[in-house]
């Protein structure tokens, strides 16, 4: 009751959560672009197009998280989003879930990625073989490495190995290799990057309409742009693009 | 100009106010109060007059917190990022701060009547000296308020204060106090500056910009996000219903969220309890391997001992602390 009340005294006022994207969303659809989802028979001019819109950015992510949150996951969207960011140029793509779904099931969802990469690159897709990371640690994964990688993230990549970090340095304290004046930023960063070397996101784009991190990654995103989107289900090859080109025209002053 | 900005609401921001304060209301918000300097840029005025007109409208917006009964805030002022900025610009903000702080003790008898408790949380240790005792004796003469609570962020950034919790907890193991099989994600909480406030309901930034500037990233994990493009000396009470609102819309599946996220961090400080306890048990036992009774007995006293431990050591961070701010005004009676 009190919500159709409040709804309706504020109407007028524009609702403004995380920035939405539906406006920009339809413009670029009625402009007469291309169908939604790229065809599933792709050859290597939709790979080449991507690799040219890319190109056309000002700037992009080098780690872009996609931050689902919304319940039940739609697996194949989610590979179409993932194949579309690695053509695009993107090198690190993270996949995440606060209910780490996408981690207990993430052998489907590299089928699925798969899958979707052997369509979208047609004959050669081998050649183009994304890295795909998620349990345990990837200590000899090189982030400049040329293959593209993908990672599933989830709540214990957040607080939990923060944790585990602070409790490696009082264990070295403990056995009285260092003081805890010792401890400083640059140690407890290089530590956190030690077992698990995720790249700081310059961008997430969060699917659904939950206004929250739920725990993604607190200590990478601390300079991280967020661009929210209604869902990720049904999701376009242009809207992703829009939200890339949301992210090359912001700025950063960086405190100065 | 003051802190405390007296006046009730009108007509319509009462009857709204009533509206949303019928649904669950946050009771500790987060401001990123940027846009400042392109208000100063977009009004012709000088950049210092922005940042003045910013500590206006923080006033003011306590005001109307207090109206729609938010009884804690936090505020981003000044970040470490910050001391980037040109030495102008610095000593500028430096000099804003210390006139706030003076002005606040002027003002105490006000503070006190109206049950405002003042928190300034960060690296204080980057400040000036002077504005260091100035912060302390602030602190210390609104400590015992209860009514509401502003916590302002000053030579802040979370990595830091993030790292002197970690810090802390070193210290406490080296002390003796802890050990490290303690260090548990509710202990680091504990150790942060914000320690004596819940986590923030909502975390509000101004001026369009959509990131976090490395501003409460431990404490926001499961906040409501809000961006408004508004410039912060334009916010007004609108906006701040606004924001209210969305916080309402996302409210039920961010207590899923967090509900979902504290059951599995009981159930690893369980987990954690139980491997202490084997180890124990092993390298103390007789070789046999222990009944269920045994091992649930000495795991209920592990589990006492553990906490009993962490209270003594939050007992001490707390006095430690303490001592810093009554150390920095007893140095300023000397002088």
């Amino acid at each position: 009751m009190w919500e159709r009340a409040v709804a309706a005294l504020l109407l007028p006022v524009a609702l403004v959560g995380f920035p939405d994207h539906q406006k920009k969303l339809n413009t670029v659809r009625n402009t007469g672009a291309n169908a939604n989802t790229l065809p599933a028979s792709g050859t290597s001019t939709h790979r080449s197009r991507c690799l040219s819109d890319g190109r056309s950015l000002e700037k992009l992510p080098v780690h872009i998280g996609l931050l689902v949150a919304e319940e039940e996951p739609s697996y194949s969207d989610i590979a179409n989003l993932v194949v579309w960011c690695v053509a695009v140029g993107i090198s690190y793509v993270s996949v995440y879930d606060n209910h780490g779904i996408f981690r207990k099931n993430n052998s489907r969802l590299l089928e699925e990625i798969e899958r979707r990469q052997q369509k979208f690159l047609g004959g050669d897709g081998s050649k183009h073989n994304v890295e795909f990371l998620s349990n345990g640690t990837d200590k000899h994964h090189n982030v400049v490495s040329c293959r593209p990688t993908v990672k599933v993230l989830s709540p214990e990549d957040g607080k939990q190995s923060i944790v585990q970090a602070a409790q490696q340095l009082c264990r070295s304290v403990e056995s009285k290799e260092r003081s805890s004046k010792d401890i400083s930023v640059t140690m407890l960063d290089i530590l956190l990057r030690e077992s698990k070397n995720i790249p700081d996101p310059e961008l997430v784009v969060k699917f659904g309409s939950v206004n929250s991190t739920l725990g993604f990654l607190p200590w990478h995103i601390r300079l991280t742009e967020f661009i929210s989107l209604p869902s990720h289900r049904n999701l376009s090859y242009e809207d992703l693009l829009g939200a890339l080109q949301r992210y090359s025209a912001c700025q950063q002053r960086l405190g100065q | 100009m003051s802190w405390i900005k007296e006046g009730e609401l009108n007509l319509i921001e009462k009857i709204s106010a009533n509206v949303l304060k019928a649904g669950p209301m946050p009771k500790h918000v987060a401001f990123i109060m940027d846009g400042n300097r392109r208000f100063a840029r977009r009004n012709n005025i000088e950049r210092q007059e922005g940042h003045t007109q910013g500590f206006n409208k923080l006033a003011e917006t306590l005001r109307w917190c207090k109206h729609l009964s938010i009884p804690e805030v936090t505020v981003y002022a000044f970040s470490i990022e910050n001391f980037k900025r040109t030495k102008d610009e610095v000593d500028g903000l430096m000099e804003l701060a210390r006139q706030k702080f003076e002005r606040l003790l002027e003002e105490r008898d006000n503070l006190e009547k109206h049950g405002v408790c003042i928190r300034v949380l960060g690296d204080l240790n980057m400040l000036p000296h002077d504005l260091q005792q100035l912060i302390a004796k602030a602190v210390i003469t609104t400590k015992s308020h209860n009514k509401c609570f502003l916590n302002v962020c000053f030579a802040y950034t979370s990595r830091y204060e993030i790292t002197n919790a970690v810090r802390e907890m070193a210290w406490g193991v080296e002390q003796g106090l802890i050990k490290s099989s303690d260090v548990s994600e509710p202990l680091l909480s504990e150790c942060l500056y914000s320690n004596n406030s819940p986590n923030p309901d909502l975390l509000i930034r101004t001026s369009g910009e959509v990131r976090l500037s490395d501003f409460l990233l431990w404490q926001t994990s499961h906040s409501c996000l809000v961006f408004q493009s508004v410039l912060w000396p334009e916010y007004s009470f609108w906006n701040l219903c606004e924001a209210v609102l969305q916080y309402q819309l996302s409210h039920k599946s961010i207590q899923k969220a967090r509900d979902l996220h504290r059951e599995h961090q009981a159930s690893l400080q369980l987990e954690a309890d139980r491997v202490c306890v084997a180890e124990h048990l092993q390298h103390h036992g007789n070789g046999k391997p222990a009944d269920v009774q045994r091992r649930q007995e000495a795991l209920q006293h592990y589990t006492t001992c553990r906490q009993e431990r962490v209270q003594d050591f939050l007992k001490a961070l707390k006095h430690k602390r303490d001592s810093y701010f009554t150390d920095l005004c007893s140095d300023g009676v000397q002088a």
